[in-house]
C-alpha cells in the first residue's frame, strides 16, 4: 500500500513542478474541437472508429461480441440496475440472430420507468443526496425526497441536459410556474448542513460566520464538481495551484449563493392553484386596506351575490344577537381594552399572568336562553391569537353569568366547536378553578363556546347582564379578543354570528342602503368569499431546497438579500479582503451573459446567471463532463478516469477526440441521455466480450484502451434489488416518501437512535427498490455500508469495490438476505408442486440468478446440497456467489 | 444469552473450524504486519480514549491559580480582544475550579482531585497542555480531532492508519470503535468513516455490552434452518461454485479476493468471539479495571476489551466516554462541580488500570495510548457554575511506545482561555502517524483534485514529547 503511495508521489512531484510553472490553460478549458470520427470498417458506429484507432496504435486486438445471454444481462444492469428475468432472456434468445435485436432491446429498456430509477441513483451519488442533515445534529429532512422523484422523472422523460442543469441551479427563478423546476433546486441543498452552527450558535460570532462560508462552500463545490468536473474548491485559500481558477473566482461563486439557505420551502404542485393563491392574496391585501376591487360595487353579479349573502346571513344568524359590552374590566390596570366595530373586545397592553374579565352588557328587555362566547383571532395577538399566550392559546377556568350584580345564574350545559385534548369546555362550568377550556393546537382561528342556562332568563329593560371570565391558569393563558352574543331560541345551536352594524344594514331593504353601507356590505362579503376560497385551496407542498425568505428558526434566519461575501485571504475568516463579485470561472473563455453586479440585491439573478453560464452550448467543461460521467457508468471507467477532476491533477482523457465528439454530438442532440445511451450501447465496443486475453492483460491490464469489456461487481443497491426480484417480492411502486428500513427512537439529543438490526426483514418497506431507501447520513445501513455504499457526506463520482471478511459476513448473515433466500426457495417450490425431481427447481434457480442453465456438475452439486440442507440454504449460497454479484 | 443460544452459538463457531480444511489463499499467506513504512516505527498499535463533549482543562490537568484570584469578577483579557461564547450570553464572570490541585510524580504534573488514579501515572504520560481547535462547535471539533478537517466526509485517523498499514491479524478487523453504550458521539458514525478511502477502512463498531458485539458475525437465532452441517457444506459448495467460475477467468484478481474474503470470514467467526470473551480474565485483572464497581464497570470493560483486541492484533482501538447531546458526557455547561466528577469517576480507574495492565504485559512498549477530547472549556462561567465551549486551549496526553513519560509541551495563558504556545490537532495527528512509522506529509490520496492528508496542509511532529 505504502509502496504504491510513494511511487505515485515519485512520479507526480516533478510533474507538478513543471505544470505549476506552465501558464497554459488545462486541456479541459480549451474549446471543444469536434473531430469527425475516424473512418473504419463500414457498419461500425462512430464510437468504434475512435476506439479502434487507439487499439491499433497500441497494437491491441478488440474482443469479439459477447454472447446474447451476457449481453442482455449487461444491458439490463446498466440501464435498469436489475438483471433480466428468465422470460426476458428467453424472448431475447428467440429473437432473430442479427444485431438488430440488441438495438430493439436497448430501445425497450430506454422506454421503461426502471431507467430513471437506475440513473437517478447514480446522480444521487454524484451530488451526495441523503435525507438527514449530517454533522452533529443529524436531523431528518421530511421533504427531501421530492428531489429524487424529480431526478427519476427527468431521466425517464429524457429532459434535455441544459434544462436539467438550469432547473437544479435556478429552476425557481427561471421557471417559477413549473413545480418540478422548484423541486429541482433541492440539488443545492442536498449535501450536509450544520444545524448546530446554523441554528444553535449566536449571530455575530465568528463560528456563525464560518458556518455560512462552509455552507456555501458545499453548494458551490457540489455545483462545480457535478457540472464542470472542476476542483474550484481548491481555490478557497489561494489561487488554484494547478488549474486556471483564482481565489476571486472561488469567492465569486460564494457570492452567487450568498442569498440562500437550505430550508423547507413551499411550492405549488399545480401552477393554476399557485396563480389563484397569488390573486387571492393580492385581493386580500386590498380588502384589508378597506378598498374594493375596481368596479366591484357596481358589478351586476356581485350586487346579486351580496344581496343573497345578506339574506342568508340574516336567516342564519337570526338566533344570535351581538351585544357590545357597556363596560369591560380586568383585574390588572396594565391591560388595555378596546371595543372594536364588530362588537368584540381586544385586550392588549401588558397583561398579567392571570386575569379575570368582567363584561357588562345592557341588552334592554330580553329573554335569554343561552350566552355565546366567541374568541377571535387578531393580528396584534401572539401567534395571531385568539389567546394571549405565546402560542395563541387561552385557558378559560370558569364562566359566571350574573344579573345586575346579583348571584350567578345556573348554567345547564356548555358546548364548544373545539376542545383542546383534556381541556374541554365542560371544565369552564365545573366549579373547579384548576381545570379549564383550551383550544390548542387550533390557534389562529375563531372558536365559539355556548352556555345554555338552566331556565330562560327574562331581563327587564333596566337590568344588566355581567359575564365573568376567570382565567387563572397562568403564563398568560388569557383571552385576547372576545365577543358575546345572546339568544332566546328554545334549542340554541352554535352558528354564524354577525356584528350588529352589518346586521342593521342587512335588515334594511337593499334600496334603502346608503352608498357607504353598500360598500361596507360588499367589503364584508368579498372578505368572506376570499377567506373561503383560500381555505378551499390545497396546502402548498414542501421541498427541502434553498430560499432567501423563510420564518426564522432559533438563530437560523433568512438572508432576505445576498449577504456580503469577502475574498478571505488564506481562507481565513479573520483576514477578509475585498468584497466578492458574483462570477464563475473568469478564465474560461467563451461568450456568455454577464453576471449581475455585487450591489444587485436580486439573489435569484445571480443563480440564474450561473445556471445559464453552466448550460451554455459553448461551455467546454459542461458537455465534456456529462458524457464522461455516462461513459463511466457504462464501462466502469471514464474516458477521463477522474470524473470530478478535469484539471491538471486529474487524469488525462484516454480518448480526447472521442470525448469531444461525444460532447458535441450529445449537445447537438439536445442533450438527450437516451440518444447517448443508445449511441454507446449499440457500438461494437460496448458489446465486446469480457473474456481474458493474454496479450490484452499483458499490455493493458487496466483495460484503458477497451480491448474487452471490464467485469464489474454489482453495487449494493443492485444486489439488493436483484435479490427482491428473484424472490418475487420486489415492490415496483414509484415515488413518494422514502422507505425507512429501520426503527427510530429518541436519541440523547437531536439525532434519533437508528436501529437497522431489529427491523423486521419482512416489513414491506424493505421490498421497495433501493433508490427509494431512506439514507441516513451519519448512521448508514450496515449492510449497504459493507457493500461499499459511499459516505453520503462526500461527493461520490465513482464507487469503490471491496472484498472483506466483514462484507462476506454481512452478505451471509444479515437477516434480510436470509429471509429473502427462504422466500426465493418457497417461490421455486410453489412453482414445482407435485414433482419429486429437484432438477427443474435448480435449473429455475440458475436461470433466475445467473440467467443461464447450470452445468451438469453444478446441477448435481446444488441438488445434492439442497436435498441435504434445504432449498433455502442452497439459495443463500448462490446469492453469495461471484457469478451473481459480477456482471460481464 | 440463554444456555440454548449459547450452545447454538458455540456449535456455529465450531462449524467455522470446519474450514481449516480449506486451502488458504495467497492473501492470507502474505506477511500482514510487514507493511512498508517511511521510517522505523516505535508503535505498532494505538488505543485512543476519547472524552466526548470537551473535557475541561482548568478542572483536570491545567492548573490556573489566577482564576481563584479573579473568581467572580468580570472576565477581561485586558488586550481589548472580543470575548465570544457560542452558546452563552455575555456577562462572563471568572469561574475558579472547584477542585483541589496537587503536583504528582517525579515530573510534578498538576492533577486535580477528579483523577486520583490517573494522577499516579503522570510519569508515564506526556501532556500537551495547550492544544487548540479552530472551532467551538462539537460536530466540527469532533471532525477536526478525528479527521483533520471540520467538514464531514473525510477519512478518520483510524481509517488512514488502516489504509497505510493494513492488518496485523487477518482474522480481526483492523480498526475497532467502542462507543459509549448511552449512544454514539457527535457526528455519529461520521467520526469513524473511511470518507473517500475504500469502505473497508472504516471503523468497525463493537457494542461491547451487547450479546452480538459484531453484527452479522453469525446468522440470526431465528434462522433455524441454518445448522452446523449446512454451514460447513454450504461453504464448500460456495467455494466450488466460485472456483468453477474463476476457472473461466483465471487472471481475475477480484474473483480471487472475494473467494479469500469468505475464507477469512469463517476464521473471524472463530477469532472474534474469543477476543470478546472476558470470562477468561482473572479476578485481579477485572478489579484493576474497576469491573467490580457499577460506576467504572462499563468503561473498564471496554478498556479491558481494548487490551484484548490490540493483544490479538487489532491495529487501532477507539474507546469513547460520553454520547452526543447536552448531558451525560464531558459537555459540562450547567455545573462543573457536579457534572465533571460524574464523568471523571467513570473513566479514571479504568484508564489507570489499562496503563498498568499494558505495562505489566510489556504491551506499552509498542502500543500508543492517547487521551483526547474535541476542545476545552471557558475560564468564565455559563449560568452559575458551568463552562461553555472553548477551542482556545485544552489538554491531551499520550503514553506508551516512543513517548517521553513525564514530558509536558505547550503553555496556555493565565486563565486557560487561549494557548500561548498552540499545539494543533494536526500536530497530534502528525505525531501519532510518525510513531507508527508514517510521514504524515507523504501519506496522501488524491481526491477531488487534491492530494488529501490526515493533516490537511498542516502538522508538525511534536519532537519534545518523544523519546
Amino acid at each position: 500500500m505504502m509502496k504504491r503511495v510513494l511511487l505515485l508521489l515519485a512520479i507526480l512531484t516533478p510533474l507538478q513542478g513543471i505544470l505549476a510553472g506552465d501558464d497554459e490553460a488545462s486541456w479541459s478549458f480549451l474549446p471543444i474541437s469536434p473531430t469527425p470520427p475516424p473512418s473504419h470498417a463500414s457498419g461500425c458506429s462512430p464510437v468504434d472508429g475512435f476506439i479502434l484507432q487507439k487499439l491499433e496504435e497500441e497494437t491491441l486486438t478488440p474482443s469479439p461480441q459477447a454472447d446474447k445471454r451476457t449481453l442482455i444481462r449487461r444491458a439490463y444492469v446498466d440501464l435498469h440496475g436489475l438483471p433480466p428475468t428468465p422470460e426476458d432472456v428467453r424472448d431475447f434468445l428467440n429473437d432473430d440472430d442479427s444485431l438488430e435485436p440488441f438495438a430493439r432491446l436497448t430501445d425497450r429498456l430506454l422506454a421503461s420507468p426502471r431507467l430513471g430509477e437506475r440513473w437517478a441513483r447514480h446522480w444521487m451519488d454524484v451530488v451526495h443526496f441523503a435525507e438527514t442533515h449530517g454533522h452533529d445534529e443529524d436531523a431528518i429532512r421530511e421533504h427531501a425526497w421530492p428531489y429524487r422523484d424529480y431526478l427519476i422523472q427527468a431521466f425517464n422523460s429524457d429532459l434535455p441536459y441544459a434544462r436539467f442543469i438550469e432547473e437544479q441551479v435556478a429552476g425557481d427563478v427561471l421557471d417559477p410556474e413549473n413545480p418540478w423546476a422548484t423541486v429541482a433546486t433541492s440539488f443545492l441543498a442536498c449535501g450536509p448542513w450544520d444545524e448546530s452552527s446554523q441554528m444553535g450558535i449566536q449571530d455575530g460570532t465568528v463560528d456563525k460566520e464560518i458556518a455560512r462560508y462552509l455552507d456555501r462552500d458545499d453548494m458551490l463545490t457540489t455545483t462545480m464538481s457535478t457540472f464542470t468536473s472542476t476542483t474550484v474548491h481548491c481555490a478557497r485559500c489561494h489561487d488554484h495551484k494547478f488549474d486556471p481558477v483564482s481565489i476571486e473566482d472561488y469567492y465569486g461563486l460564494q457570492a452567487v449563493f450568498a442569498g440562500v439557505d437550505r430550508v423547507d420551502r413551499p411550492y405549488e404542485a399545480d401552477p393554476e392553484v399557485g396563480r389563484r393563491r397569488q390573486l387571492l392574496a393580492e385581493e386580500k391585501a386590498l380588502l384589508d386596506q378597506g378598498q374594493l376591487p375596481p368596479g366591484a360595487i357596481d358589478h351586476g353579479e356581485t350586487i346579486q351575490a351580496v344581496a343573497e349573502w345578506a339574506r342568508a346571513l340574516l336567516r342564519g344568524s337570526r338566533s344570535w344577537s351581538v351585544f357590545p359590552p357597556h363596560t369591560v374590566t380586568t383585574s390588572s390596570s396594565a391591560t388595555t381594552t378596546s371595543i372594536l366595530e364588530d362588537g368584540s373586545v381586544l385586550f392588549g397592553g401588558e397583561p398579567p399572568e392571570k386575569d379575570t374579565y368582567h363584561f357588562t352588557l345592557r341588552p334592554g328587555e330580553q329573554t335569554v336562553t343561552a350566552v355565546l362566547l366567541e374568541v377571535l383571532p387578531h393580528d396584534s395577538l401572539p401567534a395571531g391569537g385568539p389567546g394571549l399566550a405565546e402560542n395563541g392559546n387561552l385557558h378559560l377556568c370558569e364562566i359566571q353569568i350574573r344579573v345586575s350584580g346579583e348571584k350567578a345564574v345556573p348554567i345547564r350545559s356548555a358546548t364548544a366547536d373545539f376542545d383542546q385534548a383534556g381541556w374541554t369546555i365542560a371544565h369552564a362550568i365545573d366549579g373547579n378553578p384548576d381545570s379549564a377550556w383550551g383550544i390548542h393546537p387550533q390557534q389562529g382561528k375563531a372558536h365559539q363556546a355556548m352556555f345554555i342556562l338552566e331556565k330562560p332568563l327574562r331581563l327587564a329593560g333596566n337590568q344588566s347582564l355581567t359575564v365573568v371570565l376567570e382565567q387563572n391558569h397562568g403564563r398568560r393563558h388569557l383571552i385576547g379578543r372576545a365577543r358575546l352574543a345572546l339568544t332566546a331560541a328554545e334549542t340554541p345551536r352554535l352558528g354564524e354570528v354577525i356584528d350588529p352594524a352589518i346586521k342593521t344594514i342587512c335588515e334594511k331593504p337593499p334600496s334603502a342602503r346608503s352608498e357607504t353601507e353598500r360598500k361596507t356590505l360588499t367589503l364584508r362579503y368579498l372578505n368572506e368569499r376570499n377567506e373561503r376560497a383560500r381555505a378551499a385551496l390545497p396546502e402548498p407542498l414542501q421541498v427541502y431546497a434553498v430560499s432567501s425568505k423563510f420564518e426564522a428558526i432559533g438563530n437560523f434566519k433568512p438572508a432576505l438579500k445576498p449577504r456580503p461575501v469577502f475574498v478571505l485571504k488564506r481562507g481565513n475568516i479573520h483576514t477578509p479582503g475585498s468584497p466578492a463579485q458574483p462570477e464563475a470561472l473568469t478564465q474560461l473563455d467563451f461568450k456568455h451573459a454577464a453576471f449581475p453586479g455585487g450591489s444587485d440585491p436580486d439573489e435569484g439573478a445571480r443563480r440564474a446567471a450561473l445556471a445559464q453560464w453552466l448550460s451554455h452550448p459553448d461551455n467546454p467543461l459542461t458537455w465534456r463532463s456529462i458524457v464522461n460521467r455516462v461513459w463511466h457508468y457504462h464501462f466502469g471507467r471514464g474516458i477521463v478516469s477522474t470524473p470530478n477532476d478535469f484539471g491538471e491533477m486529474g487524469a488525462r482523457p484516454t480518448h480526447p477526440a472521442l470525448l469531444d465528439w461525444l460532447a458535441t454530438a450529445f449537445r447537438d442532440h439536445e442533450g438527450s441521455f437516451k440518444w447517448l445511451h443508445r449511441t454507446i450501447m449499440t457500438s461494437a465496443t460496448y458489446q465486446q466480450s469480457a473474456d481474458e486475453s493474454d496479450a490484452g492483460l499483458e499490455h493493458d491490464p487496466e483495460n484503458r484502451w477497451l480491448w474487452r469489456r471490464s467485469p464489474r461487481r454489482l453495487e449494493a443497491e443492485a444486489i439488493r434489488d436483484a435479490v427482491l426480484q428473484f424472490s418475487g417480492l420486489l415492490d415496483l411502486t414509484m415515488g413518494g416518501p422514502s422507505a425507512r428500513q429501520f426503527h427510530t427512537s429518541k436519541g440523547v439529543h437531536i439525532t434519533p437512535v437508528v436501529d437497522y438490526l431489529n427491523f423486521d426483514p419482512d416489513d414491506r418497506a424493505n421490498f421497495r427498490r433501493s433508490v427509494y431507501r431512506f439514507v441516513f447520513r451519519t448512521v448508514p445501513d450496515p449492510l449497504m455500508q459493507a457493500l461499499d455504499c459511499p459516505d453520503a457526506s462526500q461527493l461520490s463520482p465513482k464507487r469503490t469495490t471491496s472484498a472483506t471478511p466483514l462484507q462476506a459476513l454481512a452478505l451471509l448473515n444479515n437477516p434480510f438476505f436470509i429471509r429473502q433466500s427462504q422466500h426465493l426457495a418457497e417461490r421455486l417450490q410453489r412453482r414445482q408442486t407435485g414433482s419429486e425431481d429437484a432438477t427443474p427447481v435448480i435449473e429455475s434457480l440458475f436461470h433466475l440468478i445467473y440467467n443461464r442453465p447450470p452445468s451438469a456438475e453444478e446441477a448435481s452439486e446444488v441438488s445434492a446440497y439442497a436435498e441435504a440442507h434445504g432449498l433455502a440454504n442452497a439459495c443463500r449460497v448462490l446469492l453469495n456467489s461471484n457469478a451473481f454479484v459480477y456482471v460481464r | 444469552m440463554t444456555l440454548a443460544q449459547h450452545s447454538r452459538r458455540q456449535f456455529l463457531q465450531s462449524a467455522g473450524s470446519g474450514f481449516g480444511a480449506l486451502a488458504l489463499s495467497q492473501m492470507l499467506a502474505r506477511d500482514l504486519s510487514g507493511a512498508e513504512r517511511h521510517h522505523a516505527a516505535k508503535a505498532r498499535r494505538v488505543i485512543q480514549l476519547f472524552m466526548n463533549g470537551g473535557a475541561s482543562p482548568m478542572d483536570t490537568f491545567d492548573h490556573k491559580p489566577q482564576l481563584e484570584k479573579l473568581h467572580g469578577s468580570r472576565f477581561d483579557p485586558g488586550n481589548g480582544e472580543k470575548v465570544e461564547s457560542v452558546t452563552n450570553s455575555p456577562g462572563f464572570k471568572v469561574l475558579a475550579s472547584p477542585f483541589a490541585f496537587q503536583r504528582h510524580g517525579q515530573c510534578g504534573q498538576w492533577v486535580s482531585s477528579v483523577f486520583p488514579h490517573m494522577a499516579k501515572w503522570v510519569d508515564e504520560l506526556a501532556f500537551l497542555t495547550s492544544m487548540t481547535s479552530p472551532t467551538n462547535v462539537h460536530g466540527l471539533g469532533s471532525y477536526m480531532m478525528n479527521t483533520g478537517f471540520t467538514l464531514p466526509g473525510f477519512p478518520c485517523m483510524g481509517a488512514w492508519i488502516s489504509y497505510a498499514l493494513g492488518k496485523i491479524n487477518a482474522n480481526l478487523p483492523e480498526f475497532v470503535v467502542m462507543p459509549d453504550p448511552n449512544g454514539l458521539p457527535y457526528n455519529n458514525l461520521g467520526n469513524f468513516t473511511a470518507g473517500f478511502l475504500p469502505a473497508k477502512h472504516q471503523g468497525t463498531v463493537i457494542q461491547a455490552s451487547s450479546d452480538q458485539p459484531l453484527p452479522f458475525l453469525f446468522p440470526p437465532e431465528t434462522a433455524r434452518h441454518i445448522t452446523k452441517d449446512s454451514e460447513i457444506a454450504g461453504a464448500h459448495l460456495l467455494d466450488r461454485l466460485n472456483r468453477g467460475d474463476a476457472a473461466r477467468y483465471p487472471r481475475d484478481t477480484q474473483l480471487e479476493a472475494r473467494i479469500a474474503s469468505y475464507e477469512l470470514a469463517t476464521r473471524m467467526q472463530l477469532s472474534a468471539p474469543e477476543a470478546f470473551d472476558l470470562r477468561g480474565e482473572s479476578e485481579a485483572t477485572k478489579k484493576l479495571y474497576g469491573l467490580d464497581d457499577s460506576v467504572t464497570r462499563d468503561y473498564g470493560q471496554r478498556c479491558l476489551l481494548g487490551r484484548r483486541l490490540i493483544e490479538r492484533g487489532v491495529r487501532f482501538v477507539q474507546i469513547w466516554s460520553g454520547a452526543g447531546g447536552p448531558t451525560n458526557n464531558w459537555d459540562n455547561h450547567a455545573n462543573i462541580h457536579t457534572e465533571l466528577p460524574h464523568m471523571a469517576r467513570q473513566v479514571d480507574q479504568p484508564i489507570a488500570g489499562l496503563l498498568r495492565d499494558l505495562k505489566g504485559r510489556g504491551l506499552l512498549d509498542d502500543t500508543l495510548v492517547i487521551w483526547t477530547t474535541e476542545f476545552g472549556r471557558m475560564p468564565f462561567s455559563q449560568g452559575q457554575s458551568g463552562r461553555d465551549h472553548n477551542g482556545g486551549t485544552f489538554v491531551s496526553w499520550l503514553a506508551g511506545a516512543g513517548v517521553r513519560g513525564g514530558a509536558s509541551h505547550g503553555q496556555s495563558d493565565a486563565w486557560g482561555w487561549k494557548a500561548e504556545i498552540p499545539t494543533a490537532c494536526h500536530d497530534l495527528q502528525a505525531t501519532i502517524l510518525h510513531l507508527l512509522g508514517i510521514d504524515h506529509e507523504r501519506l496522501t490520496v488524491r481526491h477531488q483534485g487534491i492530494d488529501r492528508r490526515l493533516t490537511d496542509v498542516h502538522g508538525e511532529v511534536l519532537w519534545p514529547i518523544l523519546t
